[in-house]
C-alpha cells in the first residue's frame, strides 16, 4: 500500500445512502481517517422510496441507533413534518415512533452533518474494484483508474449492484430512479467468489399535489404532541402537515386485471423475488380478489414541494395503465403523475458470507451494510451501517467486534438473523422477531446502549452526562413510589405494588411525590418507570432464558472447526455449519435445522479438542 | 432450543420396570434446592455425601408421593461433577413417575439419554480416553434420538396435536398481525374473541393430557410391532416371541382385527410387542378399521418386524409395504420355512434390514430372530430403555407445559393486559408444542399472516 495509491484512509465507505453515512460518521468519531465515496455527493441520504422513517419495529430500530451514537434520529427529528407514534392502543412494549420527513431537507441535514465530521472525506467517485492482497482488503480502484489505499472497507451498495428497472415493457439499469448503476463492481464482488441472489422491491409513482383533491380523502393528522426519535431532540420546531387517505375502488382493480400482462411482475420479466409485506398494487389484486378496496396514504415529500407519494400502491404497470390507475381513485381523477412508480431488480450478497461483526469470512477487513445484505428500510440499513462502522474501526485498531445480543436489541436480532438464517426476501424488522420483546422498548433504548456508545466514543460528554441525569432521576422516582402508601380497597400498600395492577395509572399518584422530584418529572421517564413496574413479572419470567441465550453466546466456536469429522451430525446439518461458521453456540442453535442432540456433540468435540490443545501445551 | 449444558437435569437412573428400588438423580446448580424443595427442608439441610431419609411431597398440595432415601454430592465431587442429588425411591413406575413430575415442576429439565454422561465428562470428570469411547456412544445415540424425533414427528400423538397446534398458530398470527401491522387494514381481536380462541386450545391439550395417566406412560418401555400383509403368519410369530396363546389364529385372512399387545422381556429389556391387523386395501368397515389403528401403532412403534410368507411369491401388498416400510423396518422376517421355499434369501424389495428365516409354528429360527433383534436394540445399549420413556414422559410434560402457559394467557386476557403480554404465553406454549410436532417459527407465522391479511404499502 502507499506507493501506488492515490490517498490512503483507515475506513473506505463505498455509498452515501442511509448505511454508508452511519458507518462513516461512527467510524470517523472513533478517531479513524474516513472517506465516503459516493457516485453522487448532492442525493446522500436520499429516499429513494417513501418518504417517511420509523414505524412500528423500525422506530425501535432508530431509538436504538440513536441511543448508541447513530445519526438518523437526530436528522429525521430536525427535517419531519408529521410526527405519529404508532401502536398507542397495544402495550408500550410496542409504541412505535413514525415521521414524514421532508426528503430534500433529510438529505441537505445530513450532508451537513456529514461536513461537520472532522475525520470524514465525502469523495464522489465510482469504484469499480475492491483490492486487496492475501485475503486481506487493501482499498478500492476509482472508475478513471486512481487507486485508494483502505484498511477496512465497509461495502453499502443498496440497490446499485446490476440494478435493473422496470416500468411496464421498458426496462432499463439503473441504480435509483435516473442515477447509473454500479455494473463493475458487481463483477468485482462476484469475481471474490461470494454467493449472491437477486431481489426486487418497487415504488408507487408520485402526484403532483396541485391536481388532487384532498377534500375528497380523509385527512391524518400528526400527533399533537410530537415524539421525537432522539434522546437529544428536546422539541420539534418545524412545521407540522397532515397526510391523506384515499381508497382503491373496483374501478381501480378492474384496470389492474385488463392490463396483468402489461406489469413485468406478471409477464415473467421479474423473476426475482419482492417481499410479502410491501406487496405491489398488482399482487394486492390478484392475491386478495375479495377485498373491494385498499387503503391508499397520499405522502407530502417535503415543505417546498407539491410533490406527492403515493403510498400503498407501488407498481411497475406502464405509465398510462399507472394515470388510468391513480384517476380512477375518488380525489385523484385529474391527478397529474410527476414520475411514474417502478420496479428495481438488484443483486445481494448473502448475508451468511458475514460474521455477526458484518465483516466478510472470504475477505479480511471488508464489511457489507445495508440492501447488499438483503435487508429493506431506511433503518435496517441504517443500523447496518452503524455497527459495520464500528466493527471496521475496532478491526483497523486490532479490537474485537462489537456484537449485540437479541436480548440486547432489534439491531442484535436483525444482524443475527441476516448472518444465521440469511434470506430469500428483503428482510424488514417486525416487533415479532423479538423474543424478548417487552424488554426491548423505545423508552429503554438508552438504557440499554447508550453506556456503550458511550464506551465507543460515539455519545457525547454532554449526551453522556444528560443520560446520567436522567438515569438518577428514575431512581428517586422508583424510590418515592416504594415509599409512598397508598388506599386500596384491602388497605394501605405501596404506590409501586399498587403500580402492577391493571387499574392504576401513575399519574394518580404524582401529587404525593416529594416536591422536588414532581417538578422534575417528565412524561416519558414516568411512562418508563411506570412500564418497568408494571411488566415487572413477565420481564423476571424472561430473565431466566436471556441468561441461557448469554451464556450460550459466551461459549466461542473456533472459526476453524472441522464439522466435517464429526460422524454423529447429519450432512445436512455439517453442510450448514461450514457454510455459517457460527461463532458461539448459540449463534449455532439457532441455525435452521439445529437440534439439541447435534449441539451436544458439538459440545463434546469442541472439548475434545480443547483437551487436546492442552494436553499438547 | 436448549443448548443442554447450563440448566439443572433430572432422570430415572435405574432400569426401567418392577425393581425394589429406582434412583432418580439431579444435576446441575439447581439440584440441592429442587431436593429440598419436594422433601420439603432446607437447602443446608442437605449435607455433602450424607444419605438421609426423608418424604417426598408435592410442594404444593403436600401430598407425599414416597419415601426416599436421599443423597447429596457437592461439586465437584459427583457423578457429574455438578452438585448432584439421588432420591432413592421405591421401584414401581408409577411412584417414580410421580416424584420425577414434580421434581421438574420445580424446575429441573428431563435429560436427554446419556446426558449426565456428557455434562461429567464436559466438566472435566472424564478422561480422554474414556472421553473418546462416550463420544462414540453419544453420537451412535445422536442417530438414535433423530429416529425418535422422526418417529414422534410422524406419530399419533403428533397427528392428534396437530389441530390444537392449527389453532394456537393461527390465534399468534392474529394477534401478530394486529400488533406488526396496525398501520394497515388489521382488524384487532377483541378480548371476547380472544378467550373465544382460547377455549378450545385449552381444552384438546386438557383432554390429551388426561389421556396420558392411562395410556402408554404406564406400559414404559420399548414397543416392537410385527407387521405384514394378511395371512403370512404374524399372530403365529407373535405367540412363540410372546411365548402365550392370545391372539386368534385363523385361516381365514383379516382375523386379527385390532392391535394386540402383550409385555414380555426381550434378554432382560422389557418390551411391549404388538401384533397388528394384516394391512390390505379393505372394504370391510370393521376391518378397515383395524386397518387405520394399524398405521398409528406403526407410527409409534420403535421397531418393526416385517414379515413375509417364504412359501408363496411375494405378493402386490407385499412390496407395497416394503416400500412403505423401507426406512422403518428393522428387520425382515421370512415365515413358514417348514413348508417348501418360493421367496429368494436376498433381493427382497427395497428394505436393507437383515432377512431372518423362521418357522412360526415349529419355533425354527426364532432364538436367530430375537439375537437379531436384540443387536439392533444393542447399538445404543441402554439409550433404547431411557429413550422409549424419555419420549412418552416427555410428551407428558411438554403438554403440561403448554398447558400452563396458556392458561396464564387466558388469565392475562382476563385482566385486560395488552396483545404483546398475552402472546408472550402463547409463544410459551407453541415452543414446548413445537418440541414434540417439529418447528413452528416465525417465518411461518409472518407467512400465514401475509396470506391472510393484504399488508404492506
Amino acid at each position: 500500500m502507499g506507493n501506488s495509491t492515490f490517498q490512503d484512509h483507515d475506513v473506505v465507505v463505498i455509498g452515501g445512502g442511509h448505511a454508508g453515512v452511519e458507518a462513516a460518521v461512527a467510524a470517523a468519531r472513533m478517531g479513524l481517517d474516513t472517506a465516503l465515496y459516493t457516485m453522487n455527493a448532492d442525493l446522500i441520504a436520499q429516499m429513494s422510496c417513501n418518504p417517511a422513517i420509523g414505524g412500528i419495529a423500525k422506530g425501535h430500530l432508530v431509538r436504538e441507533l440513536d441511543a448508541m451514537g447513530g445519526v438518523m434520529g437526530e436528522v429525521i427529528d430536525r427535517t419531519g413534518i408529521q410526527f405519529r407514534l404508532l401502536n398507542r392502543s397495544r402495550g408500550p412494549a410496542v409504541w412505535s415512533p413514525r415521521a414524514q420527513a421532508d426528503k430534500q431537507r433529510y438529505r441537505v441535514a445530513m450532508r451537513r452533518l456529514l461536513e461537520g465530521e472532522a475525520r470524514l472525506g465525502i469523495k464522489q467517485a465510482e469504484v469499480v474494484e475492491i483490492l486487496r492482497e492475501n485475503g486481506q482488503v487493501t482499498g478500492v480502484e476509482l472508475a478513471d483508474g486512481r487507486r485508494v489505499g483502505a484498511r477496512a472497507v465497509v461495502l453499502t451498495t443498496g440497490t446499485f449492484l446490476n440494478g435493473l428497472i422496470h416500468i411496464g415493457e421498458r426496462k432499463s439499469a439503473a441504480g435509483r430512479s435516473g442515477e447509473s448503476p454500479s455494473v463493475p463492481l458487481a463483477e468485482s464482488i462476484k469475481g471474490m467468489g461470494f454467493g449472491w441472489g437477486r431481489m426486487k422491491t418497487g415504488t408507487p409513482p408520485r402526484l403532483d399535489g396541485r391536481t388532487i383533491d384532498f377534500g375528497l380523502a380523509e385527512e391524518q393528522k400528526g400527533d399533537e404532541h410530537p415524539t421525537p426519535f432522539s434522546f437529544r431532540t428536546k422539541e420539534i420546531r418545524q412545521p407540522q402537515v397532515a397526510c391523506y387517505i384515499a381508497y382503491s375502488n373496483d374501478r381501480t382493480h378492474q384496470v389492474v386485471r385488463e392490463n396483468l400482462s402489461r406489469s413485468p411482475l406478471y409477464s415473467g420479466r421479474i423473476q426475482s423475488i419482492g417481499p410479502r409485506y410491501c406487496p405491489s398494487f398488482e399482487d394486492k389484486v390478484v392475491k386478495f380478489p375479495e377485498r373491494p378496496r385498499h387503503q391508499i396514504f397520499l405522502e407530502p415529500e417535503g415543505l417546498s414541494t407539491n410533490e406527492i407519494y403515493v403510498n400503498g400502491l407501488s407498481t411497475s404497470m406502464p405509465p398510462g395503465v399507472q394515470m388510468e390507475m391513480v384517476r380512477s381513485i375518488r380525489g385523484l381523477e385529474e391527478a397529474e403523475l410527476i414520475r411514474p412508480g417502478y420496479a428495481i431488480e438488484y443483486d445481494y450478497v448473502d448475508p451468511r458470507e458475514l460474521f455477526p461483526s458484518l465483516q466478510t469470512k472470504r475477505v479480511a477487513g471488508l464489511f457489507h451494510a445495508g440492501q447488499i445484505n438483503g435487508t429493506t428500510g431506511y433503518e435496517e440499513a441504517a443500523c447496518q451501517g452503524l455497527m459495520a462502522g464500528i466493527n471496521a474501526a475496532r478491526w483497523v485498531r486490532g479490537e474485537e467486534p462489537v456484537v449485540l445480543g437479541r436480548d440486547e436489541a432489534y439491531i442484535g436480532i436483525l444482524i443475527d438473523d441476516l448472518v444465521t438464517k440469511g434470506t430469500d426476501e428483503p428482510y424488514r424488522m417486525f416487533t415479532s422477531r423479538a423474543e424478548f420483546r417487552l424488554q426491548l422498548r423505545i423508552d429503554n433504548a438508552d438504557r440499554r446502549l447508550t453506556p456503550l456508545g458511550g464506551k465507543l466514543g460515539l455519545v457525547g460528554a454532554e449526551a453522556l452526562a444528560e443520560y446520567e441525569s436522567k438515569q438518577k432521576r428514575m431512581e428517586r422516582l422508583r424510590d418515592s413510589l416504594k415509599e409512598l402508601r397508598v388506599r386500596v380497597e384491602s388497605g394501605r400498600i405501596s404506590a409501586r405494588e399498587a403500580l402492577k395492577r391493571t387499574e392504576f395509572r401513575i399519574e394518580q399518584f404524582v401529587s404525593g411525590l416529594p416536591g422536588g422530584l414532581r417538578t422534575d418529572l417528565n412524561p416519558e421517564e414516568m411512562r418508563s418507570v411506570e412500564t418497568e413496574i408494571k411488566y415487572e413479572g413477565y420481564l423476571r419470567q424472561q430473565r431466566a432464558d436471556i441468561e441461557k441465550m448469554r451464556r450460550a453466546s459466551s461459549r466461542v466456536l473456533p472459526v476453524d472447526f472441522e464439522y466435517g469429522n464429526i460422524a454423529g451430525l447429519s450432512r445436512e446439518i455439517v453442510e450448514k455449519l461450514s457454510r455459517i461458521r457460527p461463532v458461539t453456540i448459540g449463534q449455532a442453535s439457532r441455525i435452521p435445522g439445529m437440534t439439541p442432540a447435534a449441539l451436544s456433540i458439538i459440545h463434546v468435540h469442541l472439548e475434545l479438542e480443547r483437551r487436546k490443545k492442552e494436553a499438547r501445551a | 432450543m436448549p443448548t443442554l449444558i447450563d440448566d439443572t437435569i433430572a432422570a430415572i437412573a435405574t432400569p426401567m420396570g418392577r425393581s425394589g428400588i429406582g434412583v432418580i438423580r439431579l444435576s446441575g446448580e439447581d439440584a440441592r434446592r429442587i431436593a429440598a424443595t419436594v422433601c420439603g427442608c432446607g437447602s443446608n439441610s442437605l449435607r455433602d455425601r450424607a444419605t438421609s431419609l426423608r418424604r417426598v411431597r408435592h410442594p404444593r398440595t403436600r401430598e407425599v408421593l414416597d419415601q426416599a432415601m436421599v443423597t447429596y454430592f457437592r461439586a465437584p465431587r459427583s457423578y457429574t461433577a455438578e452438585d448432584v442429588v439421588e432420591l432413592g425411591c421405591h421401584g414401581s413406575p408409577v411412584v417414580l413417575e410421580s416424584v420425577m413430575a414434580v421434581l421438574l415442576e420445580c424446575g429441573a429439565r428431563l435429560a436427554t439419554p446419556g446426558e449426565f454422561t456428557l455434562r461429567a465428562f464436559l466438566r472435566g470428570r472424564i478422561d480422554l480416553v474414556q472421553a473418546e469411547a462416550i463420544r462414540d456412544l453419544i453420537e451412535a445415540k445422536t442417530l438414535f434420538q433423530a429416529r425418535v424425533a422422526r418417529q414422534q414427528a410422524e406419530g399419533s400423538l403428533s397427528r392428534r396435536l396437530k389441530p390444537i397446534k392449527e389453532l394456537l398458530v393461527r390465534l399468534i398470527s392474529l394477534l401478530e398481525a394486529g400488533i406488526d401491522f396496525a398501520d394497515d387494514d388489521v382488524p384487532v381481536l377483541a378480548e371476547e374473541a380472544i378467550q373465544e380462541q382460547l377455549e378450545p386450545l385449552v381444552a384438546g391439550l386438557q383432554q390429551l393430557k388426561a389421556g396420558f395417566g392411562r395410556g402408554r406412560l404406564l406400559s414404559a418401555g420399548l414397543t416392537v410391532a410385527v407387521v405384514g400383509r394378511t395371512n403370512v403368519g404374524k399372530s403365529t410369530l407373535f405367540n412363540t416371541l410372546v411365548n402365550q396363546e392370545r391372539a386368534i389364529v385363523n385361516e381365514s385372512p383379516g382375523t386379527t382385527r385390532d392391535v394386540v399387545a402383550e409385555e414380555a422381556q426381550l434378554g432382560g429389556i422389557p418390551v411391549r410387542w404388538l401384533d397388528t391387523a394384516g394391512i390390505r386395501s379393505s372394504m370391510d368397515p370393521v376391518e378397515r378399521i383395524g386397518i387405520d389403528k394399524t398405521r398409528e401403532v406403526l407410527a409409534d412403534a420403535d421397531r418393526l418386524l416385517l414379515v413375509l410368507d417364504g412359501s408363496v411369491d411375494l405378493a402386490d401388498e407385499d412390496r407395497r409395504l416394503l416400500e412403505e416400510l423401507k426406512q422403518q423396518a428393522c428387520c425382515l422376517v421370512i415365515n413358514k420355512i417348514d413348508l417348501p421355499q418360493r421367496l429368494p434369501g436376498e433381493g427382497i424389495g427395497p428394505v436393507e434390514a437383515p432377512v431372518v428365516r423362521v418357522s412360526a409354528l415349529t419355533g425354527e429360527g426364532v432364538e436367530t430372530l430375537k439375537q437379531v433383534l436384540l443387536e439392533d436394540l444393542g447399538q445404543g445399549k441402554v439409550t433404547q430403555q431411557e429413550g422409549a420413556l424419555v419420549t412418552n414422559f416427555r410428551q407428558q410434560e411438554r403438554i403440561g407445559a403448554a398447558l400452563k402457559a396458556l392458561k396464564r394467557a387466558v388469565g392475562a386476557v382476563e385482566q385486560g393486559l395488552p396483545h404483546e403480554v398475552i402472546l408472550l404465553d402463547l409463544h410459551g406454549a407453541l415452543s414446548s408444542l413445537n418440541e414434540l410436532t417439529g418447528e413452528t417459527g416465525i417465518e411461518d407465522i409472518l407467512g400465514r399472516i401475509f396470506q391472510t391479511f393484504c399488508v404492506g404499502k
